[in-house]
């Protein structure tokens, strides 16, 4: 390589990108004109620039960009969708409240009175005893039995005749 | 109608479609280029784009406007394709497990020779492509197909002009040694 190669060589990219000023630009080209070796460097970079880019050009001649612009727009439509969980989650980003979580000690209220509620709810009471008044009276003709529900106003009365038959009334 | 970018922005921002439409309209080829670039198939390409859009759709509300749009949207499509790519790689990994090589398809063989070589030359260059680092690969791109300057490179990559000047040196060094055979025929 050439001294003049080694100075030149740190301008040949940016020049071959037209990154260079004037000057320098002017100085590259001078070179170039009696260097192999850089004229050799510069067709290798084109090389590589024709192998990149002429195939892109190509593709994008044959793109159909209506049907890719409704694509996306169907794409974003399902993704809008929102899961059960994002409904949830959005809803409880609704409310100022619920993001400062001010809802917190009133959530906890509501489980403690339930926690102490519920046993009271589900308690089960014994059934009031039906009281009742039995009175039973012996007779000669009748054995009688009367029975008084005070909850009802129900009175029965049995009449038992001495062979141990029996009719009720009410 | 002037295109009025800020605006689409900030409309896109509370949701409408129909500016997000604009800016697709506007950076359709652009972002295509860079996916292509990338991926070096036109399925590929259309699926990296689609979703590029949509996650533009869905992330513009963290667009500050601190940057020039384009860099967003770019490092955008660029981090989406490598994604993509990788992705590529590891169903290929699993299906080559199962299937072996694949075998080049017959309908190649009747073509003129030429058509036979550009392909060739296609197939060689995606896989030069791979070996490079993805910042190299990202840099290479970004300047011989959407021809952004090194200001610009930098910009979009959030790195030096000495860096993007490196990684441009590198990679064509590296490309010229992987396809140094494959670029001297001539038609």
């Amino acid at each position: 390589m050439k001294n003049s190669c080694v100075s030149i060589s740190k301008l040949l990219e940016p020049y071959f990108d037209q990154e260079l000023p004037g000057e320098e630009k002017r100085r590259v080209e001078e070179h170039l004109q009696k260097c192999q070796p850089c004229q050799e460097s510069l067709r290798s970079m084109q090389g590589i620039r024709g192998a990149i880019k002429p195939p892109v050009d190509e593709a994008i001649e044959k793109e159909d960009f209506q049907s890719m612009w409704q694509n996306i727009q169907r794409e974003i439509r399902l993704r809008e969708k929102p899961s059960w969980r994002e409904v949830i989650r959005g809803w409880l980003d609704i409310s100022p409240l619920f993001r400062k979580k001010v809802w917190i000690p009133a959530l906890a209220t509501v489980a403690i009175l339930v926690f102490v509620m519920v046993p009271f709810l589900f308690k089960k009471t014994p059934s009031p005893s039906v009281l009742s008044v039995v009175e039973y009276v012996d007779s000669p003709m009748y054995n009688v039995m009367v029975y008084e529900s005070e909850k009802s106003n129900v009175t029965v009365i049995w009449l038992f005749d001495g062979q141990e038959e029996e009719s009720s009334t009410s | 109608m002037a295109y009025d970018e800020a605006g689409l922005i900030s409309r896109c921002q509370q949701g409408d479609q129909e500016a997000l439409r604009a800016i697709f309209e506007q950076y359709q080829k652009k972002v295509y280029r860079i996916a292509y670039g990338v991926v070096r198939e036109r399925e590929d390409a259309r699926d990296v784009v689609q979703e590029v859009f949509i996650k533009l759709f869905r992330s513009i509300k963290n667009f500050r406007g601190k940057s020039q749009f384009y860099t967003y949207l770019y490092r955008m499509a660029m981090n989406t394709a490598l994604d993509h790519v990788r992705k590529i790689k590891k169903t290929r990994a699993s299906s080559l497990d199962e299937e072996g090589s694949p075998q080049p398809a017959d309908e190649i063989q009747d073509r003129p020779e030429q058509i036979f070589y550009q392909k060739e030359l296609e197939e060689k260059l995606k896989e030069a492509l791979e070996k490079l680092p993805a910042d190299q690969k990202a840099t290479l791109i970004f300047r011989e197909i959407e021809e952004l300057s090194y200001q610009e490179i930098a910009e979009t990559m959030r790195c030096s002009i000495g860096t993007v000047m490196s990684r441009l040196h590198y990679g064509r060094k590296k490309l010229q040694e992987l396809l140094k055979d494959d670029l001297k025929r001539d038609f």
